[in-house]
């Protein structure tokens, strides 16, 4: 039978989540309007600019594409959960401000979670990207202000 | 965007859900990526979304070698083809994967979405009807019929499906044994990353050790209103010496592939264009 409303159950950031949701809710809603998680940008809306970018299961996905019953089950980790007040701040997050790679900010946290993904995928492999390699897994990340060229330098210099 | 949902855990579930509803508006919802833009441009009205995300069956899920080819489940990821060590003998399809949407798009969006959206510019799309794949599609009675994917689609956003059938997955009969293979994709934009082509082409051509194609398929895609199989431009290869192709003989294959294209101008690129483009392209692969 349809429901218009789901039970949930999910970690996020290690946390475990138990609630009822709208059955059509998007991710990103429940991220910032639930949980008040604010890391987590609102940006096109629709896949194209990845400032949604969460890591589901440890891999990135746009949270704006994805219904949040469909986490049910499953692990999320937002920008906050690579830091907090007892944790410095994550090697990625710590390459960026070496390199300056923030500028306004506002792209920062999608860019983190996803080079965050990549970043396990490529440990996991054994493997160290070239450049090229690193621009094609930010294509879903856009960044109107930096020109990309600290950001990529803040990826390569992690390997 | 609001919408009641089905969870199908079963393909009994599954079929129950699609039974239960045939007199519903409801559509079928997997890896998102196209549904949540649509329906948050234009919500409609009492719709319920047979949400397949939770489905666990192995036939809708999963990538493996059979009998009579490679099936590939409706469900299964792009990044899930890209890391499938069978699938790497196709490079037509890999490239189309590479060239799709994004990383956080692909890891998500299906195989299946991709052909059901049946966008006259699905990349994946155009490299599986290259391949002569065919669709293997679940009735709710729980039979299976095939369709060739070369009969799938029926205009902009249309296919063959029913209402009360979902495509289960897609097959890539085995090819005959070649020495070399010409496999590639094509994808025509205005940048390199996020496009959506205005021009591409699917190919997936074989030789025997003497050089001589023994099978060739080729496919348009952002031409016409479905992607189309260029089925003359692929006999007029059949038996020919790839090492021996004249200038001519090129020619000839673009303007075979060209007869299967009937673009319109839009705000991505002209008519005029798409039709230069494609015929270069198509000459550009001998």
């Amino acid at each position: 039978m349809e429901t218009a409303q789901s039970k949930i159950s999910f970690t996020i950031n290690g946390k475990k989540v138990e609630r009822r949701v709208r059955s059509s809710m998007l991710l990103i809603d429940f991220i910032r309007n639930e949980l008040k998680l604010k890391g987590t940008k609102p940006g096109c809306l629709g896949g194209e600019c990845g400032a949604c970018t969460v890591l589901v299961d440890g891999v990135a996905v746009n949270s704006c594409l994805y219904l949040v019953i469909n986490v049910d089950g499953k692990s999320v980790t937002t920008v906050e959960g690579l830091s907090g007040e007892e944790q410095s701040l994550d090697v990625v997050q710590l390459s960026m401000v070496e390199h300056g790679a923030v500028q306004c900010g506002f792209c920062t946290p999608g860019m983190v979670m996803a080079i965050k993904s990549f970043k396990s995928q490529c440990d996991h492999n054994h493997h160290t990207p070239d450049r090229e390699e690193i621009k094609k897994n930010l294509e879903g990340n856009i960044c109107r202000c930096t020109g990309y060229v600290k950001i990529i330098d803040a990826v390569e210099a992690l390997f | 965007m609001d919408f009641r949902t089905i969870s199908p855990q079963t393909t009994e579930e599954l079929l129950e859900a699609i039974k239960q509803n045939q007199g519903k508006h409801f559509r079928f919802g997997a890896g998102y990526t196209d549904l949540i833009p649509e329906l948050e441009m234009q919500m409609e009205n009492g719709l319920i979304v047979i949400n397949l995300a939770k489905l666990k069956d192995s036939n809708f899920t999963s990538i493996f070698l059979s009998e009579d080819g490679i099936r590939i489940g409706a469900l299964t990821t792009m990044t899930d083809v890209l890391s499938n060590k069978h699938l790497q003998k196709f490079p037509v399809l890999i490239e189309a994967v590479e060239s799709f949407a994004s990383v956080q798009i692909r890891s998500v969006a299906t195989v299946g979405g991709n052909l059901c959206t049946a966008s006259p510019a699905g990349d994946v799309s155009c490299a599986l009807v290259a391949l002569g794949a065919v669709s293997e599609i679940l009735i709710a009675n729980g039979q299976i019929r095939t369709v060739p994917l070369t009969e799938f689609f029926t205009g902009v956003k249309t296919t063959v499906l029913k209402k009360n059938e979902l495509l289960r997955s897609v097959l890539i009969p085995h090819q005959k044994s070649a020495e070399r293979i010409l496999s590639g994709f094509i994808k025509i934009g205005n940048r390199n990353s996020m496009e959506i082509a205005l021009a591409s082409l699917a190919y997936h051509i074989t030789t025997d050790k003497n050089g001589i194609i023994t099978s060739a398929g080729t496919a348009v895609g952002s031409v016409a209103e479905t992607i189309r199989y260029t089925e003359s431009a692929c006999e007029f290869l059949l038996g020919k010496n790839m090492d021996q192709l004249s200038e001519e003989d090129k020619e000839t294959f673009a303007d075979n592939v060209l007869k299967y294209a009937n673009p319109i101008s839009d705000i991505r690129a002209s008519a005029w264009y798409r039709h230069q483009v494609l015929w270069n392209i198509s000459k550009s692969i001998l």
